[in-house]
């Protein structure tokens, strides 16, 4: 009987420390795996956190698209694909002039994302049916495109590889990123089409557009992470952004991003989860894992955190 | 004297926050009708879903004739002889008639592995007739029949057994007429048998009426057991409520007259296969009802106006000339709706009372033309709308999914309330609401009316149309069938003539 007879009072504190947990414990196990590391490759981490940070810029720009994405119920296993894509047209189109470049490797990740869109919300197919389809057929399009060999870029695109321009790209995206969806009704809009869409579309929103924009402005977020990865070698090979797609949802989940999107989502996710992951995969690469073995221990980790994370409170399928 | 069926003894159950029930203790007895009635949130259906396996136990005890029961889930219930026929859909889709009928209970027509399907139709065939509802035929697809006949269907479903306890959980608020008299002969039938029949209804003339024993549950705590012959309405909603109701409940004005202004022209709107040729007028400061059986397509015409119907003809036209085609034209040109499916339409379930309440006017919380809002005012407009209907809450950051039914209708009040708009098209506003704050929406609506503001209501409850309506338009197939004037003459009989 005494379990029966908690007060309300007791329940929903019980409630709000569920959910202080939820908002630190990405944080505190970005510390503790920091911490971790640090130790256990005695210090090296520390060391070499400028080369592990290089790979922090794509995925932190990239998973901000798709934070987005997920916000409103959605998915998106194409961005690897995108990334891949955008980063062959940035090379070729940065011969002629590389500010162009920028725009044109932005131009076609707002194409696949208007593709990804169209079937999504025109023809009324499943986000991850539908993105899982564009992730192949984008792959094949790259695949084929480097049958001979990588894609190579302009030779002057290398010195846009500073760390300045990468800092400051970043978080020129991620502070736009944030004022848009705190600042702006886009979040709001975002976060009351995850959690009841027809309901959205009832309160005013012009859900389908909504939708449609955020898969084509994800595109081209992660058209423009493209050409931050293009500069650090100057070129791409049929492997280009492969697995992004992956590293991305890790990233956000480890960040504490519910699978299911909605109103529990916060902006927070995208910066806590890229770091997290960043390091947790540079940590292993130094403790000297071997590939396979990385990937097995991502996983298990992407897993708990999938099982801690989840809002099961919006039973809704994924859209 | 009449025997005890069901001993209910100490059950209590809690979902997260919510105490659903506390130490509940009380008998039903063999060969009666007893209702259970109480307000929304007060434990009803949570206590005849545990009876009939559907929620899992938690302390306490069920005894059904002496033994004490553990229903594990609705086909266990049933072989321990109690069932239940739920208040929306409990026919599945894609299976037959016949295998609705008998789902769970297929062994007595499997020889060797294989199932019979010429003896199970056969049976349920025969069950069907026994019945009365020759109509419907046992090897037919379910889809093949509408809301109405699957209702009958599931009625079959649930007694055909000839279980000890029937539960009958708000059935009768989806049913025509019709379908609620050939519901009552089987609950006659079924207590004449010596079994016994748990009746869940919010309409208390119908409780009065058809129920032996009444039973009272508020927030989750046994009031008491009564016998129908010896209470009125009156007594059972002080019983429930816990207070004497005062006040006025519906409007108590007669004879006003409606205003020559028109704020809203309706101009041959069909939507196929709901509505065909739907012509009136909405005058300002008027409450214009809407009355009809559920599939009438009443409730298409309240989405219809708010530019959220597919496929719709015909004109919608504000009085200044606005067309309104779509939901956001409607919005920015102050109409609004509430949903009869309040829970997936009206309101965004797992979202806080404050971006529900804020969400359709954003474009002006924000600091001066930027795009960038204002988050104190977003706050402060949250909380003043939401005080304004009193919502019951801890603050506007909690999320609606808590709220029982009423509270979140009040939100989706206060949303529209906030927007200041002139024109409401409310369906089903009342929809399982209890009577406390059904009462503060009457009272909303008529305070809305004084100020000048126009309200169409479309709602299943013949009584409160009577009791709130300027004027009251009838429907039935899709079409128009009539208009009355409000009047304190006018009855449910009159209404009914004109919709069936």
């Amino acid at each position: 009987m005494t379990d029966v007879t908690i007060s309300k009072e007791q329940a929903l504190a019980k409630e709000r420390k569920m959910r202080l947990i939820r908002a630190w414990l990405p944080v505190a196990g970005l510390i503790f795996v920091f911490i971790l590391f640090s130790f256990l490759t005695n210090g090296r981490l520390i060391k070499s956190l400028p080369l592990a940070m290089s790979q922090v810029y794509v995925i932190m720009i990239a998973s901000m698209g798709v934070f987005f994405i997920m916000t409103m119920g959605g998915l998106d296993f194409s961005q690897g694909s995108i990334l891949g894509l955008s980063a062959i047209v940035v090379c070729y189109v940065s011969k002629y002039n590389i500010e162009l470049a920028i725009v044109a490797g932005m131009a076609t990740g707002a194409c696949i994302g208007a593709i990804n869109g169209y079937f999504y919300v025109n023809r009324k197919i499943k986000s991850f049916i539908v993105t899982i389809c564009t992730m192949f057929l984008f792959r094949g399009l790259i695949k084929y495109l480097t049958t001979n060999a990588p894609v190579a870029g302009s030779p002057m695109i290398v010195m846009w590889d500073t760390t300045a321009f990468k800092v400051g790209s970043t978080l020129v995206v991620i502070i736009l990123g944030f004022l848009a969806f705190n600042y702006t009704k886009f979040g709001t809009y975002l976060r009351a089409i995850g959690a009841g869409e027809k309901a959205a579309m009832f309160g005013g929103i012009k859900t389908d557009r909504v939708k449609f924009l955020v898969y084509v402005l994800s595109g081209a977020i992660t058209g423009f992470a493209a050409f931050i990865s293009a500069i650090k070698v100057g070129s791409v090979t049929s492997n280009g952004g492969n697995q992004l797609e992956t590293q991305i949802l890790i990233a956000l989940v480890l960040g504490g991003m519910p699978i299911s999107g909605g109103a529990l989502a916060r902006f927070s996710n995208v910066i806590v989860g890229s770091l997290l992951f960043v390091v947790l995969s540079s940590g292993l690469t130094m403790m000297g894992f071997s590939t396979q073995m990385m990937q097995l221990i991502e996983g298990v980790v992407f897993l708990l955190f999938v099982a801690i994370f989840a809002d099961r409170k919006s039973i809704h399928v994924i859209k | 004297m009449s025997e005890v069926r069901l001993q209910v003894r100490n059950i209590s159950k809690t979902f997260g926050v919510t105490k659903a029930l506390q130490n509940v203790s009380f008998d039903i007895n063999k060969g009666e009708v007893h209702a259970l009635i109480g307000e929304n949130g007060s434990g009803k259906s949570t206590m005849t879903n545990m009876l009939t396996g559907i929620y899992p136990m938690e302390t306490g005890k069920f005894i059904l004739d002496g033994e004490e029961i553990h229903p594990e889930n609705q086909v266990h219930a049933n072989n321990i002889g109690v069932s239940i026929i739920v208040q929306e859909l409990g026919t599945l889709s894609g299976l037959t008639v016949a295998e609705n009928i008998f789902l769970g209970h297929e062994e007595k027509f499997i020889t060797y592995g294989f199932r019979n399907t010429q003896k199970m139709n056969a049976e349920a065939n025969r069950l069907l007739q026994e019945y009365g509802f020759t109509h419907i035929k046992a090897s037919d697809m379910i889809d093949n029949y509408n809301f109405e006949d699957r209702k009958l269907i599931e009625i079959v479903k649930a007694t055909y057994f000839h279980p000890k306890i029937v539960v009958v959980d708000e059935t009768t608020t989806a049913l025509s007429q019709e379908g609620r008299e050939e519901l009552y002969k089987h609950m006659n039938r079924i207590r004449d048998e010596g079994n016994t029949v748990i009746f869940i209804s919010h309409d208390l003339s119908e409780i009065l009426d058809k129920s032996d024993t009444i039973t009272i549950l508020r927030d989750g705590i046994y009031i008491d057991t009564v016998k129908s012959k010896d209470v009125n309405e009156e007594d059972l909603k002080k019983l429930m409520v816990g207070r004497e109701v005062t006040g006025d409940y519906y409007r108590s004005d007669y004879g006003e007259k409606i205003s020559d202004e028109v704020v809203l022209s309706v101009k041959n709107v069909t939507v196929p296969g709901i509505i065909s040729d739907v012509s009136f007028d909405l005058h300002q400061g008027e409450i214009l009802g809407f009355g009809g059986l559920s599939e009438s397509g009443m409730h298409e015409i309240g989405k219809a106006i708010f530019g959220a119907s597919y496929d719709r003809e015909g004109e919608v036209v504000l009085a200044d000339g606005t067309h309104i085609n779509d939901i956001t034209t409607a919005i920015r040109n102050s109409i609004a709706y509430t949903s009869k499916d309040r829970d997936n339409e009206s309101i965004v379930l797992n979202q806080s009372i404050r971006d529900n309440i804020v969400m359709p006017s954003l474009n002006f919380l924000t600091f001066g033309k930027t795009p960038f809002l204002n988050w104190h005012r977003i706050k402060e407009f949250a909380k003043e709308y939401a005080k304004e209907m009193s919502v019951k809450m801890v603050n506007t950051d909690q999320f609606v999914s808590e709220l029982s039914g009423g509270n979140k209708q009040k939100v989706v009040l206060a949303r529209w309330i906030g927007k200041n708009s002139n024109i409401l098209v409310l369906d089903s506003p009342t929809r399982g609401i209890d009577i406390k704050v059904k009462q503060d929406i009457y009272q909303l609506m008529n305070r809305l009316r004084k100020e000048g503001k126009s309200i169409i209501m479309i709602s299943e409850e013949l009584m409160e149309l009577i009791g709130m309506c300027d004027r009251i338009i009838l429907m039935k197939d899709g079409k128009l069938s009539g208009e009355v004037l409000r009047s304190p003459e006018l009855n449910e009989q009159k209404l009914i003539s004109l919709m069936v």
